[in-house]
């Protein structure tokens, strides 16, 4: 390649020469007087059409800058070079010549987006017998009537109320609660914002919360103790619990929080309160690390914290479900665990208690399942019941809540853009009760969420997304 | 994101268009917090980080539903702090982690608790913070996006450069318009850097967003050689960049939008 480009420039530098030549005996050798002075004059003016005024050599990379493979390279890789170099234009103009500059501004040949809401978390209003699904694809909260029921024909049903837009500040949002005593509407950020937002039970449209607070990075899961006044976030980034003031706003920091290794905090998603035992669930997907990251974003590393991570690192355990007592914090290890192959969690998210009945309801992903467990469970236990399989309608359910009141259970399905709703005791590959769906039955959630890079797989001709 | 996963669609897919397969669940060893994806074409291998549990994931091509990564680099003799972008040289056989204040370097095959075979760190380099690497095979240099609060730079280095190496070249400053950048790619056979930047992702619709394009040769405070962006484009937080060069298109995953968007782009390649 350097080969190609020295014998480029070469002949741009011979022509230019000569060029040059010609144009000095028009100017300094032909007759005419008036010739040379015009001549003169017009150097330094603008010609009226593109031309060369100077040319400045690009510096070499120090270094080899041809194609070069290592004698460790394989033939495949040599292939793979040889093929690229094929299909692209060779590299063969000075780069000088390319270095124009300018927008590029075009529509794309194709997008892939979908366009019905998909929810990751439910809340119900049992005063105004509104239902809250938490839309995490197009941004924003739906309102919906608890009793309404999407018929099989109908493409979806129109929600009441929607709260969605650039100044209801939500984006990625998937976890909900909704005051019993005010109707206020609590709505957690999962990334970008890192604001949890408060809205009044009527609220409508672009609107801006009527409370803000500032939180960690990466929250998931809310519960809140009415009767203590406080807020529980769950958070992924740094394998937390954070508790604040109910009422806290701007960048009130948290009455206390929990975490450090005997936590066994591990990517925390769901939390649910059994304000009757007072204890607090956690559960975790399990990606675990020796040392917390609370200096996610911080700029540099210290050759101290290099030793330290040297002794540390990153690990996986299985998925969990991990018990305290109200009020822990700090570096406290659970009272209980759920966990191990009995359990059937895989990737479990929101949860529910019921008190009363001494139940806990896991919302479990990637299980297509509600699973439920005795409260006062512990080690490698199988759930109790499970709500399961095909007539259920259950898809990657990330939001659940219990209905103490009208005895029924509300599953929110990222995979269907749906929410369904059981009687509380269901057990088994039951129908819902009813169930409220935004899209066409039976469309798939495309299941794309913050997607934060993307690759493109030449042997499948697919695009792949991560989330 | 209440789900991760890895989706793949089929390169002609358009809006609702379904996946033809998703990569989830707790054996797949996925989290949240992708920010770079990587296909190895000539061994037909996919690679992302999981920052949580300071790993690398490999998986087969191919891989579908609640299968797990054919290999895993783990562990304290790793140094993988915030695994966050990850890149794959094939011809090299080499991975590199863009990890805070340092790229890691380790050979293609690792698999569990194994010493970077190079790490490139120290105040020479300039990192302060490494977000993302790109490796460039014919020319022989890796490509390094650091980021700051508001201020960022394209570092370019040799490919086998180590320690507290100074960059051959630093692409930064007012004309750059660098600020918050994300996923980069490389386009070799012509030396192209491709960069997403959000330009502050704190915020739901931030300005001067775009995808730029400089070449391995740029150096100083120069203007991208394409800047791609504006109105038709309707990218409004592009953070992910891939490159089709048999169709000669530019795939762009936008935050904002929760979509990918596929772009004809024959003047790159």
């Amino acid at each position: 390649m350097r080969h190609c480009t020295e014998r480029g420039v070469k002949s741009a530098l011979s022509i230019l020469g000569v060029l040059a030549s010609v144009a000095g005996w028009l100017l300094f050798a032909a007759d005419g007087d008036g010739l040379r002075t015009g001549s003169r004059a017009a150097i330094g003016s603008f010609a009226g059409f593109p031309e060369l005024r100077s040319y400045k050599p690009l510096p070499e990379l120090a270094g080899e800058m041809c194609q070069w493979l290592p004698a460790s390279a394989s033939a495949a890789g040599f292939g793979f070079l040889r093929e690229r170099a094929l299909t692209s234009r060779p590299a063969s103009a000075p780069q000088a010549e390319e270095r124009a500059t300018g927008e590029w501004d075009r529509s794309p040949v194709r997008v892939i987006r979908d366009s019905y809401a998909t929810y990751s978390a439910v809340a119900v209003d049992l005063d105004s017998g509104e239902v809250y699904l938490q839309d995490e694809n197009l941004f924003g909260f739906k309102v919906f009537n608890r009793l309404d029921n999407t018929p099989p024909t109908a493409a979806f049903t129109e929600p009441k109320r929607i709260v969605a837009g650039i100044n209801t500040k939500m984006e990625f949002n998937c976890g909900l609660y909704v005051d019993p005593a005010s109707g206020d509407v609590y709505s957690v950020a999962n990334d970008s914002v890192d604001t949890l937002v408060v809205f009044p039970r009527d609220a409508r449209g672009n609107v801006a919360p009527k409370r803000e607070l500032s939180t960690p990075h990466g929250t998931f899961g809310i519960a809140v103790d009415e009767a203590r006044q406080e807020l529980y976030l769950t958070v992924q980034h740094s394998n937390s619990v954070v508790a604040y003031r109910k009422m806290a706003a701007g960048d009130e920091k948290p009455l206390r929080t929990l975490q450090g290794p005997s936590t066994q905090l591990e990517d925390p998603h769901g939390i649910a309160l059994d304000t009757k035992n007072g204890w607090l669930f956690v559960s975790n997907h399990g990606h675990a690390r020796r040392e917390p990251i609370s200096d996610w974003d911080s700029d540099a590393t210290t050759s101290l914290d290099r030793q330290a991570i040297a002794r540390t690192g990153g690990y996986f355990e299985p998925p969990s479900i991990t018990v305290y007592p109200w009020g822990a914090k700090g570096n406290t290890a659970p009272l209980g665990i759920i966990e191990g192959p009995r359990t059937q969690l895989n990737w479990p998210a929101a949860m529910a208690v019921d008190s009363e009945r001494g139940e806990l309801f896991v919302s479990n992903d990637v299980g297509d399942s509600i699973l439920v467990f005795r409260t006062s469970d512990s080690g490698n236990v199988a759930p109790r019941r499970f709500i399961r399989g095909p007539k259920t309608g259950i898809s990657n359910p990330t939001g659940v809540f219990a209905d103490t009141k009208n005895q029924e259970l509300w599953v929110a399905n990222m995979g269907n853009h749906s929410a369904t709703v059981f009687p509380l005791l269901a057990h088994g590959d039951v129908a819902p009760l009813r169930t409220i769906r935004s899209a066409p039955l039976g469309k798939k959630a495309l299941g794309i969420g913050n997607p934060g890079a993307v690759a493109y797989d030449s042997k499948r001709n697919e695009i792949l997304v991560p989330n | 994101m209440a789900h991760p996963q890895v989706a793949a669609f089929a390169r002609l897919a358009k809006e609702n268009e379904k996946p033809t397969r998703q990569l989830a669940g707790q054996k797949t060893l996925l989290a949240r917090t992708m920010h770079d994806i990587r296909y190895d074409a000539i061994h037909d291998e996919i690679l992302v980080g999981n920052p949580f549990a300071q790993a690398i994931l490999v998986f087969r091509g191919g891989a579908n539903g609640e299968e797990p990564p054919i290999r895993v680099i783990q562990g304290p003799q790793t140094q993988l702090r915030s695994p966050d972008r990850v890149e794959v040289d094939p011809v090299n056989n080499e991975i590199l982690v863009a990890n805070r204040d340092a790229v890691l370097v380790f050979p293609r095959e690792a698999h569990g608790d194994v010493k970077p075979l190079r790490i490139i760190r120290g105040p020479d380099t300039g990192f302060r913070s490494a977000r993302a690497v790109a490796v460039d095979a014919i020319n022989n240099v890796i490509v390094v996006n650091v980021s700051g609060s508001r201020t960022a730079a394209l570092e370019v280095f040799h490919r086998t450069d180590e320690g507290n190496a100074k960059p051959r070249r630093v692409i930064s400053g007012p004309k750059t318009g660098l600020s918050e950048l994300e996923q980069m790619q490389v386009y070799p056979p012509r030396g192209w850097i491709l960069v997403a930047q959000t330009s502050d992702s704190s915020f739901q619709e931030p300005t001067d967003t775009f995808v730029g394009v400089w070449s391995i040769r740029d150096h100083g405070d120069v203007p991208p050689r394409w800047k791609m962006g504006g109105e038709k484009s309707t990218l409004k937080k592009p953070r992910g960049i891939a490159l089709n060069a048999k169709n000669k298109e530019v795939i762009v995953a936008d935050m904002r939008l929760n979509a990918i968007l596929t772009f004809y782009f024959p003047e790159l390649f």
